[in-house]
């Protein structure tokens, strides 16, 4: 983590001015956060909040998901785009995925004929899936030049469809166990973090990280260093496409069940993840640790929530509070970084 | 084009007791809901058996895009409207919209707020208070009317899981199930996930339940995936809806008890009250749909259901 992310050749100025990198205030946020969930735990409930495995656990899995998409989100934001559409995707990918997962002792499957597949079937088709919405989202952005904002709610709503479309809003159940695995004890936490390492490592070290830095800082400079932006465009948001899809894999493997209404929202909590994370929304700077610890940030708030038993009202308030927070946090470091 | 209408109409007043004509405008809180879903073939099932014209819309869970679309079937003169309301609280403007425009309405599976309904006007369903309460009885009765019990309700907005939570506590105020006492109570938003992570969130606080009451199946089932993880597979539980994967976990001797809706039924049962609305005929405000309580014992009878 001390390596410097931003070391793009078009934007050396921006890189140099801040001192401690921004995640660092975000883990500190973290870890000020679980511990006063500690200290409330001791006061009210009379327990630790951190010393037990079991919630140390769920306080991470629940965000898994929310997590792998935040990874491919946050590569999109910081190319000064955004994603709407990553929920609609995982809907669409649990259908594929769930209908192609099933097991042979239900009798009404959707494809009769294709059932106890082994895993890697479902695993692939959700992929492509989830690649595909997103080549699309990629594809009209840099070739219609329409913003992203239109051209992924444009796709949020369409793929939706697509999920719904799919089995006529029927659920899809009684999946294959080795489908299901994919889903059980901690594994979607692994896919989780080992999609952060291996996006902090290309992010940072490689030339596609690079080009992703210097469109979103100023894309007028980074087409004058010769970068091609339509195709670096496209692959980000088949990049954000391909984990969104990977997210709607795990979604089905942890529920058993695909559901045309999964991932609803989603996107919504993964953009709250990067921004919490410090990614910022005019592009350009964020890192992948940063979205981790924002989607930490939000699995501790509502298992701490859960634990200290706080109505469930006063849980969303709260949490649009840490949102528009992080935001506004933002706002003032990018303020100090204009001045300096 | 008129040949055809003309066949339709006939073959529609020989099988939909006597009605003359039938094009019926629907339109749906959401297509993605399971639940809603059975109830939508239901309705699609019946009209292609007796040939009506049924056009189904998807409101989107949006009571704007709702009351356009019932404006629009004004506007296409339907011959009867059929709404899923998305809001209940809403339903007043419908009403409005339908007497002014004489076209005969119906409400299925969401009860409307009007105080009255007018002539041409109705509401086929099936009492949310008995749903919530036949749960809580037969939990109850499993647990000999004492233990302790968590709660897990659906959207905190929505009518059925305000209802059906409310049931609980009645019940809980009963005499024989004074001995009932609830130790958490928080929404998982009718979704398995969510009741997984908040269950296993509960059990990791240490909340150590008898039994599982929760708003519908697929909490159920959630609660059912976190309790199996945590080895905690002595604790009840028990849904509402009788789908087919709750049905499952029940044969597999992890659920105790749902309750059935009959979503086919009430599907089925908002065109018929239609068609007789359109043929001026008789019918009640209320057509109720009985709810039917769901054990291990009358299981099998409901496989092939839903």
């Amino acid at each position: 983590m001390s390596a410097d992310n931003t070391p793009a050749p078009a934007v050396p100025a921006k890189a140099r001015v801040r001192r401690l990198p921004p995640e660092f205030n975000i883990l500190v946020v973290l870890i000020g956060m679980a511990l006063m969930f500690e200290a409330l735990g001791w006061i009210f409930e009379g327990q630790s909040f951190l010393f037990n495995i079991l919630r140390l656990r769920i306080m991470i899995l629940q965000v898994s998901v929310i997590g792998i998409i935040a990874i491919g989100v946050t590569q999109v934001i910081i190319t000064s785009g955004i994603d709407l559409s990553s929920g609609s995707i995982v809907g669409a990918t649990a259908m594929v995925a769930a209908s192609l997962a099933q097991s042979s002792d239900y009798t009404h499957a959707i494809y009769p004929h294709l059932t106890n597949l082994p895993a890697f079937v479902p695993i692939i088709a959700g992929i492509i899936v989830g690649g595909l919405g997103g080549m699309i989202n990629g594809g009209l952005i840099a070739w219609t030049g329409i913003p992203p904002f239109i051209a992924t709610l444009g796709t949020y709503v369409s793929i939706r469809g697509f999920a719904k479309w799919y089995t006529r809003g029927n659920p899809v159940s009684f999946l294959t166990p080795q489908f299901n695995y994919i889903g059980s004890g901690i594994v979607p936490v692994f896919i989780f973090l080992i999609c952060a390492a291996i996006f902090h490592v290309v992010l940072g070290y490689t030339r596609y990280g690079k080009f992703t830095y210097a469109i979103g800082a100023n894309r007028q400079a980074a087409r004058v260093s010769g970068i091609d932006i339509k195709r670096h465009l496209l692959l980000v948001y088949t990049i954000a496409g391909l984990l969104s899809g990977l997210a709607g894999i795990v979604t089905a493997a942890r529920a058993q069940s695909g559901q045309s209404g999964m991932g609803v929202g989603y996107e919504l909590q993964a953009i709250a993840a990067a921004v919490i994370g410090g990614t910022s929304l005019t592009g350009g700077a964020g890192r992948i640790w940063g979205t981790v610890f924002g989607t930490l940030i939000l699995g501790v708030v509502t298992s701490g929530f859960t634990f200290l038993n706080i109505n469930d009202y006063l849980q969303e308030m709260v949490l649009g509070g840490i949102i528009v927070g992080a935001v506004i946090v933002d706002q003032f470091r990018q303020a100090r970084r204009a001045k300096a | 084009m008129m040949k055809r209408t003309l066949l339709a109409l006939a073959a529609v007043t020989m099988l939909s007791q006597g009605a003359f004509a039938a094009k019926i405008g629907v339109t749906m809180d959401k297509f993605d809901d399971n639940f809603l879903t059975v109830l939508r073939n239901g309705m699609t099932d019946y009209a292609k058996k007796h040939k009506i014209d049924l056009q189904v819309l998807d409101a989107k869970d949006d009571l704007g895009t709702q009351i356009s679309q019932v404006q629009n079937f004004i506007a296409n003169k339907v011959d009867a409207i059929i709404v899923n309301a998305v809001d209940t609280s809403a339903t007043p403007k419908m009403t409005a919209l339908a007497v002014a425009a004489h076209i005969p309405l119906v409400y299925v599976n969401r009860k409307p707020a009007d105080k009255v309904l007018p002539a041409g006007v109705a509401y086929v369903g099936s009492d949310e208070k008995q749903s919530g309460t036949m749960e809580t009885q037969a939990m109850c009765k499993l647990m000999g009317g004492k233990g302790n019990i968590v709660v897990i309700e659906g959207e905190l907005s929505n009518e059925a899981a305000v209802t059906r939570t409310k049931d609980i506590h009645n019940v809980l105020a009963t005499k024989a199930c004074s001995g009932m006492h609830i130790l958490r109570e928080q929404s998982a938003n009718w979704d398995r996930t969510k009741a997984n992570d908040l269950m296993t969130n509960w059990i990791s606080a240490g909340v150590k339940p008898d039994a599982v009451i929760s708003n519908n199946d697929e909490m159920a089932i959630g609660a059912i995936q976190a309790l199996t993880t945590a080895g905690m597979t002595k604790v009840k539980v028990a849904g509402i809806d009788g789908t087919q994967d709750g049905l499952a976990q029940m044969k597999a001797g992890r659920l105790q008890v749902s309750v059935f809706q009959n979503a086919a039924a009430q599907g089925a049962g908002a065109i018929t009250t239609a068609l007789k609305l359109i043929a001026k005929k008789k019918v009640p405000s209320m057509v109720w749909v009985p709810f039917e309580l769901i054990t291990p014992a009358n299981m099998a009878k409901y496989m092939a259901k839903n």
